[in-house]
């Protein structure tokens, strides 16, 4: 009873003042920045130079206006928001009306999950791994070396970054392709897609892994070097308790309880993080939805991911929270 | 087995190497690349790739709907300055008093699906677009059109409610216009807005094969009986059996493509076209040599005011802006000397130089202004395009010693560089210079201009901005570029006071008629700040002059086909009203930086032989295919 009025409830109240502040957030800031979703759509057309005249302009924007749901009080614009968040229909997207952002969802998740999981997930574990070896075995000349390797590559932006790899790889070496022309097509099971998309993805991941697996490294690097000096750690080097157990079983368990916590919440963030990947790759995936929706004024669009976002990684902080005590007996004992 | 680092290592070397050359695959469903067109798609990637009834909305008409799907009535093509009658037999056909309008189809075009297109199609789109407010054209049919009917199979009469000696130009496809719809599809529609018109029947030369459902690519097929559309009895067999249309998020992806010729035709940023000429032994740009860039493109670039806001609402005020202005070291700044300067209100592109450039040249040199107290001042300076050469010479370009190809390349002048007029100007008008030489305004405060601009770096609205901004600052006012995602939307409601959207709108491209230029200005589409002009090139200048709605209204009254002498007279009449008035300033024609690449097709229209217009993105790209040559 006592877990749950001091730890439960408590977590749970934050959980949903965090949404609710995050999607009010969301739906003011856009209407802040000045764009007019209508006349943005408006400007794109005239700016390709199109015969639209004055009457058809006018015509058009009041039609657009209609349909996009931009009329009432703001106030009403954000009930009606809440309406949607609470259905998960976040209405049809301005720009590539009137298709629902829901469906675009649906086509352009999959890819950005399917990749951003992956490297995620990869750059996690070998990052980890090869940081806590390291970190155990830091006075060693190899680790010393791949320190500085990782020094090196850890700083560059994911832009530059992407762009080495696709010199390399798609013009030096003409090994993989330099743009994500295959990607996106109707999903087919034979060997000959399943090679096409790893082709395909295969540098964007090279580009994640790499960059992420160097954070990875040097965090855990760190928290390994400073657990391995720790009394517990000692005592057992004196107790005679063989060393490949103290890695993996004293030192490396220890150094790992922050890192998941940064896994969780790493992954809650793949609605955006992979955006400039997505660019260099031409990679079909949210993160670039969510720009151009941002730069064109679409607020469904943003709402619709951003809301997604919001209880994606409030619910992975609130499950961690309330799974922490499973995995740490420090905070099950307070 | 033991477990060895040096085993994983082979394996996923092995892995690698397999996934990077089996799938080997590079176009969708096994195409062969020396029968396909591959071009690069100009307005992102398809929001919609399911959905292709551009009709009922924004579709990326330019994914090959309206370059090669579908024919228009007329196109315009600016290369060559002339309209090109695609469904249409010939040009249109207006009584007196401009009340109707004839139109003769041309005979023997079909849909793909084997029907043929007839006036019962035209009739039909017509009709439906009065009657269906959400469709894009709407507008425009419903206010103008009494009645549409037919005489025979081919021959369609419009009667107006309004005399209108332009209605045509809404059939006229200069990157969009009303098209044709197949009656027989569209007929059997419930809901003309959220019919996705998938697949699509087309009265162009190619037909749908398939699209990326992620919007990345669309893949056109030539129609078996392409010889049954306009363009193949106007041209001929287009060459390329396919043609596909891939949008590159990146530019460096595109250039790589490029290079690796995965991509024959692209448009770039200047910069991206440098690296591929620099880099590809096949890649070539519209002109051989420097400047390498498209400069006939029916569009001018240059600086808008809010006319509405003082002291930009003084014509003193702007002229003194524009005299302030060196404009060979503008051009050095904003486009590396690359583009023709332009001082009329409409780009030096082959339609307008020999109707308006040229005969308009004597009454330019003659032109005043009047600085007070008797004092005039002649501003122009034909001597621009030799002061562009000099520059050029000490880049170490290889400059032309023709002075026609100087005209063609820098233009035919611009104003002087002045800041001593145009310090008369100002201080006529109250304004101030402090001792640090900064500029102040009449009521005292420092003149400070924040330069609205579009925030993408390749783009001509922030070349311009950066190119202004720092002679404004030479000249001692306090200027800075306000780059900003809203920026479209902030120009047309008004809100700012400098901006560098488009100084006028597009003219048509061909012919001699400029209403396209000038209607933006009358009078009657003026909107109070806050809410947003109809028309944003040009208009967003919220100006307008009582002799320009003179113009405009008897341009309204003239066939621009039978009359024009007129047509041209009126012409020339309103632009000396804009440069009396000046606006907005126009600085330079827009340049497009492409690259066509002949490692698989040869004979692009190149500025030798400039047979059409270049661009891919273009509803004329079906008329520029059957001249392709296959390597």
């Amino acid at each position: 009873m006592k877990f749950f009025r001091d730890y439960f409830i408590p977590r749970i109240i934050q959980y949903v003042l965090v949404i609710f502040c995050g999607i009010t957030a969301v739906f003011f800031i856009p209407r802040l920045t000045g764009q007019d979703p209508v006349l943005e759509i408006i400007s794109q057309i005239q700016a390709q130079g199109a015969s639209l005249d004055a009457s058809a302009v006018n015509s058009l924007m009041k039609t657009l206006k209609e349909l996009y749901g931009l009329e009432g009080s703001l106030l009403e614009q954000y009930i009606i928001t809440w309406k949607r968040v609470f259905t998960l229909d976040f209405g049809p997207s301005f720009f590539q009306f009137p298709t629902p952002v829901s469906d675009l969802l649906r086509t352009y998740l999959p890819w950005t999950i399917g990749l951003f999981v992956t490297s995620t997930l990869l750059s996690w574990i070998i990052g980890n791994m090869m940081g806590g070896i390291a970190g155990y075995f830091s006075h060693k000349k190899w680790s010393k070396i791949l320190d500085a390797v990782i020094m090196v590559v850890r700083p560059f932006p994911h832009y530059i970054f992407g762009i080495l790899v696709l010199i390399l790889f798609a013009y030096v070496w003409q090994l993989f392709p330099a743009g994500g022309m295959m990607l996106g097509r109707k999903t087919i099971l034979n060997w000959n897609f399943i090679l096409t998309i790893l082709r395909y993805s295969f540098l964007p991941a090279l580009t994640l892994v790499l960059l992420g697996g160097a954070v990875w490294f040097q965090q855990m690097k760190l928290l390994v070097q400073n657990v391995k000096r720790e009394d517990f750690v000692q005592y057992a080097h004196i107790g005679g308790v063989k060393e490949k157990y103290i890695i993996f079983g004293y030192v490396l368990q220890n150094a790992m309880l922050p890192q998941i916590t940064q896994l969780a919440l790493a992954l809650g963030q793949v609605f955006s993080g992979v955006l400039i990947v997505e660019m260099v790759f031409s990679y079909p995936g949210v993160g670039l939805l969510l720009y151009r929706g941002v730069t064109r004024g679409d607020y469904n669009l943003v709402m619709g991911i951003t809301v997604l976002s919001i209880l994606t990684i409030t619910t992975a902080v609130l499950i961690l929270d309330l799974v922490y005590p499973l995995f740490d007996p420090r905070i099950r004992h307070k | 087995m033991k477990f060895r680092w040096g085993n994983i290592f082979l394996l996923v070397l092995g892995l690698v190497l397999t996934v990077s050359l089996l799938a080997s695959a590079q176009l969708p469903g096994g195409i062969p690349r020396e029968e396909t067109l591959i071009v690069d798609q100009l307005t992102g990637r398809v929001g919609m790739p399911n959905n292709f009834n551009l009709w009922a909305g924004w579709r990326n008409q330019d994914r090959g709907i309206q370059q090669l799907l579908l024919e228009p009535l007329w196109t315009v093509d600016y290369a060559t300055g002339e309209i090109i009658s695609g469904l249409a037999a010939d040009l249109p056909i207006y009584n007196d008093d401009f009340t109707q309008m004839t139109v003769k189809l041309r005979e023997g075009t079909y849909w793909s699906d084997g029907v043929p297109v007839t006036a019962d199609d035209v009739i039909f789109t017509v009709d439906i677009h009065i009657q269906t407010p959400g469709l894009l054209y709407h507008g425009p049919m419903a206010e103008y059109v009494e009645k549409v009917a037919k005489t025979d199979d081919y021959t369609v009469v419009f009667d107006l409610k309004i005399p209108n000696s332009r209605f045509h130009t809404h059939f006229l496809d200069r990157w969009g216009c009303l098209r044709i719809m197949p009656k027989h599809i569209f007929e059997n529609v419930e809901d003309q807005l959220t019919f996705e018109y998938n697949p699509p029947v087309g009265n162009g030369p190619y037909i749908l094969n398939d699209y990326d459902p992620a919007g990345f690519w669309t893949l056109w097929e030539r129609r078996e009986d392409w010889e049954r559309t306009p363009t193949g009895i106007l041209y001929g067999e287009p060459k390329p059996k396919y043609v596909l249309f891939q949008w590159f998020e990146s530019e460096e992806g595109k250039i790589l493509s490029q290079l690796r010729h995965e991509i024959d035709m692209a448009q770039h940023t200047p910069e991206g076209l440098r690296a591929v000429l620099d880099k590809s032994d096949t890649a070539r740009g519209w002109r051989r040599d420097w400047p390498w860039v498209v400069n006939i493109d029916p569009c001018i670039t240059g600086i808008m005011f809010n006319n509405m806001v003082p002291p930009y609402d003084n014509k003193e005020v702007r002229w003194a802006l524009t005299l302030a202005i060196d404009i060979v070291e503008y051009m050095a700044i904003a486009f590396d000397l690359m583009a023709p300067v332009s001082n009329l209100h409409l780009p030096p592109v082959p339609a307008y130089t020999e109707a308006f450039f040229i005969p308009m040249q004597d009454w330019l040199k003659e032109f005043e202004l009047d600085l007070g107290k008797g004092e005039t001042f002649k501003p122009y300076d034909p001597d621009v395009p030799n002061r562009i050469v000099e520059a050029a010479k000490l880049r170490n370009y290889p400059i032309p010693e023709d002075p026609a190809l100087i005209q063609e390349l820098f233009g035919f002048g611009w104003w002087k560089y002045a800041p001593d007029i145009a310090e008369k100007l100002l201080i006529k008008n109250g304004f101030s210079k402090d001792n640090d030489g900064k500029w102040h305004l009449p009521d005292g405060s420092l003149w400070k201009i924040s330069l609205l601009s579009d925030p993408s770096p390749t783009h001509h609205h922030f070349k311009n901005a950066n190119a202004a901004v720092d002679q404004w600052r030479k000249f001692g006012i306090e200027a800075s570029t306000a780059p900003t995602e809203a920026f479209n939307t902030l120009v047309l409601n008004g809100e700012f006071e400098v901006s560098t959207q488009w100084p006028a709108a597009e003219p048509w491209g061909a012919g001699v008629d400029l209403s396209r230029t000038f209607d933006p200005w009358h009078s009657r589409l003026l909107t109070p700040i806050g809410e947003p002009v109809s028309l944003g090139p040009g208009g967003a200048a919220r100006w307008s002059n009582p002799a320009l709605d003179e113009i405009i209204e008897k341009l309204e009254k003239t066939d621009p086909f039978a009359a024009v002498e007129e047509t041209v007279e009126l012409g020339i009449e309103a632009l000396k009203i804009l440069i009396e008035e000046m606006p907005t300033i126009p600085t330079y024609g827009y340049c497009g930086a492409v690259a066509w690449d002949e490692q698989y097709w040869t004979n692009w229209p190149g500025a030798e032989n400039p047979y059409s217009q270049p661009y891919q993105h273009w509803p004329n790209l079906k008329y520029l295919l059957p001249f392709l040559e296959k390597k």
